[in-house]
């Protein structure tokens, strides 16, 4: 099946209806974060300080462990390439990332260990390693960044995606597609 | 008049490795687009199929729009191979931190240096002993020999380092490089290219695992043994049906390079350095008056 999904995730039963194996385009608002921003994150709920306000507009939407190259110019921000990096890396910070930010979709490569997929609360999408350059089609534009002191490509990037894909849904329900 | 000649070699040595730089980060070599056709065509599930031909998209859409073909541009490794006749040129570092601040700003690449306590990012890719600079004399050579390969990170962290039981030999080698590759599922982006080093020591067999990374995937050691031993492995690694991103397929390894050299008796030392399926490489030759003899 392929499906085009936007985000944020309204509807519940959109969730329901995905297993893996299946394909997914999504088009809406997602946010980078790999290594730093995880990190960060779970730092501002130890200390109990209040996440950013765009962070907490996320609720429903996707979240890309991406670190891309991003080209500044005169104050704007152009999208260059960005494909996916490894997953497990964040394994052991992902599932209270998630449940802070209201995370519906995980995109990265090679799959989590410990994600809780379970029941379809958080789906996990397979983009192709390696494949950045193409992304950029993909890009509509840059909405904003946050925590560019983390360096480029460590920080958060929200970018307006429309068809962003081929994603394949590797682990939804508890169930695994990775050998 | 001996000063102005050397100041313009340089410039050109500096010129055309930004020009390197450009071509290693936005291209793919031949051997390895070859190699990801046939391996699209050995496919025969529907997922694995899909992979590949993004993959092969995407080369298309980097190379034709001059853009890095992979956000993760890697560390560039520079290894220099200097003719022994070729004119002396002591400030390598200087040349080619200069053309890889201006090849970062021109592509643009990503700022890859890390400060590893501070975790500053001078987004320029240089930095203390940053990017690592290999040198090599070439005996009765007059030519300047120069190969920059790009690693990314993902297939870098699956690489190992391996201290062998001398009396065992190589018996255990290919079982422990198999669960290295099996542990590792989809994380390195395959399917890999793996470097392999045998002998020397600790650092030795890990340059010669990358150095083996430089030689063509269509070539084999020119030692019979050591060429059959990588076809054992590269058939081993591709039965265990990891396929293109570990989604399952018939294509876990696009080749398979090993490299010797003599070792302690008391060592048995195997350096295994993976690379992912974008394998990106680009070389140059160039005779002492600056003009290029090869390129690639």
């Amino acid at each position: 099946m392929k499906a085009n999904i936007s985000l944020p995730i309204e509807d519940e039963r959109v969730m329901s209806s995905l297993k893996i194996g299946d394909y997914v385009f999504l088009n809406g608002t997602i946010i980078t974060a790999r290594d730093q921003a995880h990190k960060r994150i779970l730092e501002y709920q130890k200390q109990n300080k209040d996440l950013p306000e765009s962070l907490k507009k996320i609720n429903g939407s996707a979240l890309y462990h991406c670190g891309p190259i991003i080209k500044c110019e005169d104050n704007t921000y152009r999208f260059i390439s960005g494909g996916p990096t490894t997953s497990q890396r964040m394994d052991k910070m992902e599932n209270d990332v998630i449940r802070l930010l209201g995370i519906k979709f995980v995109i990265g490569k090679g799959g989590m260990n410990s994600l809780n997929t379970k029941n379809n609360k958080v789906v996990y999408l397979s983009y192709t390693g390696g494949c950045g350059a193409i992304v950029q089609e993909r890009i509509e534009y840059i909405e904003n960044v946050i925590w560019k002191d983390l360096g480029l490509c460590e920080a958060i990037w929200f970018l307006k995606v429309k068809e962003f894909g081929p994603l394949i849904i590797t682990q939804a329900n508890g169930k695994n597609l990775y050998k | 008049m001996e000063e102005k000649g050397f100041e313009k070699l340089e410039r050109t040595i500096e010129n055309l490795l930004v020009k390197m730089i450009i071509r290693v980060t936005t291209n793919i070599p031949p051997d390895v687009l070859k190699a990801i056709r046939k391996a699209k065509m050995q496919e025969t599930s529907e997922l694995a199929k899909t992979q590949f031909e993004l993959i092969l998209d995407n080369f298309e859409y980097g190379c034709k729009n001059k853009v890095p073909i992979c956000q993760d541009t890697g560390v560039l490794n520079f290894f220099i191979r200097i003719g022994n006749l070729f004119p002396i040129i002591s400030n390598y570092r200087k040349i080619i931190n200069k053309a890889v601040i201006r090849a970062t700003e021109i592509i643009p690449l990503r700022g890859n240096s890390v400060h590893p306590l501070t975790n500053q990012n001078p987004e320029n890719n240089i930095g203390l002993n940053y990017p690592p600079i290999y040198l090599d004399i070439v005996d009765g050579s007059e030519n300047l020999k120069i190969d920059i390969l790009a690693k990314g990170g993902g297939a870098e962290n699956i690489s190992k380092l391996f201290m062998l039981n001398p009396s065992n030999g190589l018996k255990e080698f290919p079982q422990k490089v198999i669960e290295v590759i099996k542990n590792a599922s989809g994380m390195p982006c395959p399917p890999i290219i793996l470097g392999i080093g045998i002998g020397g020591d600790a650092t030795k067999c890990m340059l010669l695992a990358k150095k083996a990374l430089l030689r063509p995937l269509n070539e084999k050691n020119s030692d019979r043994d050591i060429a059959k031993l990588e076809e054992k492995l590269l058939n081993k690694i591709n039965s265990l049906n990891i396929g293109p991103m570990g989604l399952g397929g018939n294509t876990t390894c696009l080749g398979v390079n090993i490299e010797i050299a003599m070792r302690h008796p008391a060592s048995y030392p195997v350096g295994m350095i993976v690379q992912c399926y974008c394998h990106r490489l680009s070389s140059i030759e160039i005779s002492k008056r600056g003009e290029i003899i090869n390129e690639s």
